[in-house]
């Protein structure tokens, strides 16, 4: 799977490009990954653990073996197997843990991957979006799992406090664990009333793009990005006119 | 399986809506059909009599022993007050918001739904 130390375009990766290309890497395959990696384990915090271990091995190993052809499939397998060491450990201890083993030692279905994959990002995207969460909560949510920014890069585009956004994610991510919010794409007659929240959380997060402060070019256009993969990811038959304005309105500004 | 208590809050009838035993029997007739379709998922509940009934106490102190304070009435004087309960063992909060929004409560007050704490460690 992978080349001999060498990257994309074919020369030896010197560590600063690596890290250059860890980082992007990360940002375009991190959100697929985690989506895939919560419906194995059922839990976002040993998900996210999983993600981050899996980087940080990553980190070593890309730079003496190059980088992987498949970055995201990689980090898939290799976030799953320091899952499934965890979740061996504590299955001892905890009958949750054990159910989540349980599960990630399956043999994985053939279904079809790429459906997989989109169906993974569309459960995480529509948990995160939950009504039993607070509005704010499910932006700041979708914005630190989906899209993966920090919760630094989150207080500076609503302009609150970190210490805010830290609490309500965390409050959030103990919500759907307590109350056991369900990882699921809603059925088709649930999808009406679940989808506006959806729909909400993508306008808020396309909006905070544009109104980002002036110097914050760089998360202005990723959050409009963002907006507008989320779109994509929903059914194009669910689109909304929100959408069609939106893709407009930041084709105009990109070409300004 | 988790279970979730379903707390049902509403505006207490009246002395004119107890008298009125056409409404009344309707709303009965509706707990009941509850009580049978739901029959799968309940793992208990009750009625409360009214808040008028109700006697508050605390212990002064901060300590098992210290003076007890006994009032009339509820802990706090709401509008909305506590009539009743059930218990759900249901998969997930999806599930009981669904058996939770077909009690009757829920459109004549409204129900909080909140997870039972596991203490087997299960969660």
């Amino acid at each position: 799977m992978a080349r001999q130390g060498r990257g994309a375009s074919g020369h030896r990766l010197q560590r600063g490009e690596l890290i250059d290309s860890l980082d992007e890497i990360i940002r375009i395959e991190g959100g697929q990954v985690l989506a895939t990696l919560i419906r194995l384990t059922g839990d976002m915090d040993i998900a996210e653990d999983a993600l981050h271990d899996a980087v940080v091995v990553a980190a070593d190993v890309w730079r003496r073996d190059g980088t992987p052809d498949k970055p995201g499939a990689w980090l898939t397998t290799v976030a799953r197997n320091k899952a499934l060491d965890r979740l061996r450990r504590e299955a001892k201890r905890h009958p949750k843990e054990a159910e989540a083993f349980r599960l990630l030692t399956e043999p994985a279905d053939s279904g079809d991957a790429s459906g997989d994959n989109r169906d993974d990002r569309l459960r995480l995207l529509f948990t995160c979006c939950h009504p039993a969460l607070s509005p704010e909560s499910q932006v700041a949510l979708s914005l630190r799992v989906i899209c993966g920014l920090t919760t630094i890069d989150i207080a500076r585009v609503f302009l609150v406090p970190e210490a805010t956004i830290g609490q309500r994610i965390s409050r959030a991510k103990a919500k759907i664990a307590k109350a056991h919010i369900p990882y699921r794409v809603p059925e088709p007659h649930e999808l009406p009333d679940r989808l506006r929240p959806v729909l909400a959380t993508v306008y808020a997060v396309f909006t905070a793009g544009h109104h980002a402060p002036v110097g914050e070019l760089d998360a202005r256009v990723d959050l409009a990005d963002e907006g507008i993969r989320f779109m994509r990811a929903l059914d194009p038959g669910l689109r909304s006119g929100r959408y069609a304005r939106a893709t407009r309105y930041r084709s105009c500004r990109i070409a300004a | 399986m988790p279970r979730y208590a379903a707390l049902i809050y509403g505006t207490e009838p009246t002395p004119e809506d107890m008298s009125d035993s056409g409404k009344w029997d309707k709303i009965m007739q509706e707990y009941f059909n509850f009580g049978e379709a739901a029959a799968g998922v309940i793992g208990g509940g009750e009625a409360l009599q009214p808040v008028s009934t109700a006697t508050t106490i605390q212990v002064m102190g901060g300590a098992k022993g210290g003076d007890v304070v006994t009032t009339d009435g509820p802990f706090a004087e709401t509008k909305e007050t506590l009539g009743g309960f059930y218990l759900l063992d249901c998969k997930d909060l999806d599930e009981a918001i669904s058996w939770a929004a077909q009690i009757p409560g829920a459109w004549h007050g409204k129900v909080e739904v909140r997870p039972v704490i596991d203490f087997s460690g299960a969660s």
